[in-house]
């Protein structure tokens, strides 16, 4: 026993009397051998290091013995880490490998346009949604002012690069919404259903995007809610077109936002002259909410939106010589649930489900047509970190649609048409990154959709090569499908449709500095496998055929920049287009009627101090678009005249959390023209007479008072604008 | 029974000499820290904090150190990367012990840095959770100097271009200093830090 005391007595001594100094010195480089300054070099678990000197040299004493584990970080290369034996490390070089997680690290951005916190290189701010000019709170209609986009004021949706408005996707939490637009009729503009303050992060994709979309042909546009809402708040809304309110709850770990909004046109449609005749103005009631809940590994996230729209309207038709009236009501149901989280070892999950139902009635004089959609996505994405080179994606997803709609004019004709369609897809995704300047991705999706009874392969590619701190190459290819649009597959017998296909190859230049953004793409989609039909309207006894094809090439310019003049934001996008396409019921190949071969828009805004103010303008100028003209044999022959549209916006701060907002669109009363609809019929001297289509009214104007209540007095609402 | 007591008695000594070498370890960093030596310092209290996972105050200074230094410094580069850097050094810290106010108070300073760094781009989005910060500080311990003065200095800097009315505001200012003139930190390395600015604050108030 005695011997063991003393044993352990010695042993505790020596532990602290003996300090064996060693020195460890060397230098420390990265990859091409230049110096690096500033690396903290230590023995792992001791306090004895030191940091590199400029000339990347270092050197210290440690007292800990035999073999040591040597630490070198430096926050923007990987931490190197090796065991070494303390009494022989001397003049030694240490080589740090770059980070390729970092922060300036490429990313492929070849057909994106990301907004958001998550963003690397922003082209839109959240903010921007709502306080661009002329946007008027809609998403749909500020990502307009974004290159690759086309004007088409008689519809409202996105159209892209040469696509029509149905090639464009809506994505919320990486879940498909099917009925992103609100309810409309002929020649009167859409809007998009969402809100924008309950998202986050929003990415337009104009082409060449990942795997794990399907099911379209031009565009995707993914919104994401927020993780989490700033605090507990109180949000009013007293505006001419109605009323809004918000509410915001926040707990230890979940939280609660519910909007609501009542819509009703009619004071502004009686202090603007409109262009139509309303019987009833449009009016609509809608809510949103969003639920949260963090759990230790992931979040769990609710959303569910609903919508009731209503309005009833005379329009004159060329081929009637009483105006036609439309009574619409429209009912839209939203929900998506979603859950994201770790699970194991750098496996990422992310799984929901989505379902929306739609129901519209609408009356045509004195018919009836009713029309009900049920349609549900189910998914799941899995993401392994291989290790810092390699990611690794996969998932499933499943597209249940049910489309039922019943025409009754009421005297004879009473018919019923629908579809149910199921499509069954897996992709997988790997992304690579050679070195912090140069990545890929490569992946493919497999689809399998029963209504067609056809299966399909779709490659992808991406290619991203970082040339200078500042700029950047891409290029992206992809093959992509779609289901035909209702209006065809509502009469599918038989198998009879083929899904749409186009191929893109897109060439992008960014360059980017702090407060600066410039992109410039370039690209060529193919189509093919289109829609045709040989009679005047698509009807049930039409003839359809899958041989159209089309093409679309172009050039797309982006230029933001908030460094020019102090409180003054300003960003510049054009778009040229050559695109021709010979399906619906073209005899030849011609540019269809929504493209316009040069769009400009120029977006500014600047906060003026003194006035607590933001003023912005926004101008939007596109050249003509084509039209068919049956008085000449040359088909599309017609040419509108250019578009041009100014908006102005004011938001005045009264204190910090109320603010007054004042916006009018088309300043100047530009009378535009979309397009012209010709008679069916010859007049008796055998001249097809026409009528313009024109916006509903040449102007818009807009005032609103939001006021904020929360704890914090530094928040508003300017980004509800 | 001696053999055990002696044995006792020689672990407490190696415990004791083993705080004494924490005590020196970290009164070198501040040292650095003193001569203006940033990045010496943060390195130092990094290398203690990876041999000390049971005490949060060299977590606390890595963060410290970059905050402050992020607001002196003009190269947006840098001021991204240190402010990286602390946010992560917090994030340690943060994880393990969620009722502690100075980790709060920190992260608040954080977000600031990141607003007074590009107020365009970050005022929306960090203005919010700064607030949020100092209350959750404020939750904890109420008469935590730096939450009180903190969260009452973010809204003069906002009020000079509202017009919201400081009076309050300037209040809350008096009332951080006499805090901070009764605070007593519960050890050497406790955070002190703030009583210089809200001095200069409340000259600001009278003015």
């Amino acid at each position: 026993m005695k011997t063991k005391l003393l044993f352990a007595i010695a042993f505790l001594f020596i532990g602290s009397l003996i300090f064996a100094q060693n020195t460890i010195s060397g230098k420390v480089v990265y990859e091409k051998g230049k110096p690096v300054p500033g690396a903290n070099i230590y023995i792992d678990g001791t306090y004895d290091g030191a940091t590199s000197s400029e000339t990347g040299d270092f050197s210290f004493e440690t007292t800990a013995t035999g073999n040591q584990f040597l630490v070198v970080s430096f926050l923007i290369y990987d931490t190197f880490r090796k065991e070494i034996d303390v009494t022989n490390f001397k003049e030694q070089t240490v080589k740090l490998r770059e980070n390729v997680n970092a922060l300036d690290a490429v990313v492929i951005t070849a057909g994106t346009l990301e907004s958001g916190d998550k963003a690397r290189v922003s082209v839109l701010k959240p903010l921007d949604i709502v306080t661009t000019a002329g946007s008027a709170g809609n998403i749909i209609a500020a990502l307009q002012t974004l290159p690759g986009t086309q004007t088409v004021g008689e519809d409202g949706r996105l159209f892209v690069r040469g696509g029509e408005a149905s090639e464009t996707q809506t994505f919320v939490d990486g879940i498909r919404v099917a009925q992103p637009y609100g309810a409309t009729t002929n020649n009167l503009p859409t809007r998009g259903r969402f809100s924008p303050f309950l998202f986050s992060g929003i990415a337009f994709s104009t082409g060449g995007y990942s795997a794990e979309y399907g099911e379209a042909l031009s565009s995707v546009l993914l919104l994401n809610t927020q993780d989490e809402p700033d605090q507990n708040k109180t949000e009013i809304a007293l505006m001419t077109v109605g009323l809004g309110l918000g509410n915001t709850q926040k707990w230890n770990k979940s939280s609660l936002s519910v909007n609501t909004a009542y819509i009703n046109l009619a004071p502004y449609q009686a202090a603007i002259p409109q262009n139509v005749d309303w019987n009833n103005p449009y009016q609509s009631l809608s809510g949103e909410t969003v639920y949260r809940y963090h759990f230790v590994n992931g979040i769990f996230k609710l959303y569910a939106a609903f919508d009731s729209e209503k309005f009833d309207l005379n329009q004159q038709n060329i081929n009637f010589i009483d105006p036609i009236r439309t009574n619409l009501n429209n009912n839209n149901f939203y929900l998506n649930a979603s859950y994201k989280g770790t699970i194991g070892t750098g496996w990422q999950l992310t799984t929901g489900m989505s379902y929306g139902y739609n129901n519209g009635k609408v009356k045509l004089n004195s018919s009836d047509i009713n029309s009900d959609e049920n349609a549900a996505q189910l998914k799941i994405k899995l993401r392994k970190n291989v290790s810092d080179h390699f990611k690794l994606s996969f998932g499933a997803d499943y597209f249940i649609t049910k489309f039922n709609e019943n025409f009754n004019d009421n005297t004879s004709i009473n018919v019923a048409n629908g579809y149910d369609s199921n499509i069954a897809a897996f992709y997988t995704e790997g992304d690579i990154l050679f070195s912090k300047n140069f990545a890929a991705k490569v992946g493919f999706r497999l689809s399998n959709n029963s209504l067609l009874d056809e299966t399909a392969i779709a490659p992808r590619a991406s290619l991203a090569y970082k040339v200078s701190k500042s700029s950047q190459f891409s290029f992206a290819y992809g093959d992509f499908t779609q289901t035909p649009v209702v209006d065809y597959i509502k009469y599918s017998r038989f198998h009879e449709f083929e899904s749409e296909k186009a191929r893109h190859y897109i060439l992008n230049y960014q360059f980017t500095k702090p407060g600066q953004t410039f992109r410039a793409e370039a690209y060529f989609k193919d189509y093919s496998n289109l829609v045709q039909y040989d009679t005047r309207d698509i009807q049930y006894n039409s003839n359809f055929n899958n041989n159209g094809s089309g093409y679309a090439k172009g050039l797309d310019l982006f230029w933001r920049d908030s460094n020019l003049y102090k409180n003054l934001e300003y960003w510049i996008s054009y778009s040229y287009i050559d695109s021709e396409r010979e399906y619906k019921n073209f005899p030849t190949m011609a540019t269809p009627s929504f493209i316009a071969n040069h769009n400009l828009s120029v977006v500014t805004k600047y906060f003026i101090t003194d006035w607590k103010s933001q003023i912005g303008f926004t101008n939007s100028f596109s050249t003509g678009r084509p039209y068919n003209n049956p008085n000449e044999a040359q088909f599309m022959n017609g040419k509108t005249k250019a578009y041009n549209s100014l908006s102005f916006n004011w938001a005045y701060l009264l204190t910090t959390q109320k603010i007054l907002y004042f916006s009018i669109s088309n300043v100047l009363g530009t009378q535009n023209v979309f397009g012209y609809d010709y008679a069916k019929t010859p007049d008796a001297t055998g001249f097809y007479n026409r009528q313009a289509v024109v916006p509903t009214a040449d102007r818009f104007f807009f005032v609103g008072f939001f006021w904020t209540i929360s704890q914090n007095k530094n928040d508003n609402q300017l980004k509800n604008l | 029974m001696t053999k055990i007591i002696t044995v006792i008695t020689l672990f407490i000594c190696s415990l004791i000499s083993a705080q004494t070498q924490f005590e020196q370890g970290m009164g070198k960093a501040f040292g650095l820290w003193k001569e203006g030596k940033n990045s010496e310092a943060s390195a130092m209290f990094e290398r203690i904090a990876a041999a000390e996972k049971t005490s949060w105050y060299p977590n606390y200074y890595v963060a410290l150190v970059n905050t402050t230094g992020a607001f002196s410094e003009k190269d947006k580069t840098k001021i991204e990367l240190m402010l990286t850097k602390a946010q992560d050094a917090l994030d340690v810290e943060m994880i393990k012990d969620q009722k502690n106010a100075e980790l709060f108070v920190l992260q608040a300073l954080i977000y600031t840095a990141w607003v007074v760094a590009d107020p365009m781009t970050n005022g929306m989005k960090y203005s919010s959770k700064v607030m949020e910060a100092y209350a959750k500080a404020k939750a904890i311990d109420p008469n935590n100097p730096r939450a009180v003065f903190g969260e009452a200095d973010y809204q003069l800097g906002g009020a000079k271009w509202t017009g919201v009315d400081t009076k309050p505001l300037c209040a809350e200012v008096d009332k951080a200093v006499e805090l901070f003139a009764t605070f007593k930190p519960e050890t050497a390395f406790s955070p002190k830090w703030g009583l210089e600015r809200a001095l200069e604050a409340q000259k600001g108030c009278k003015k």
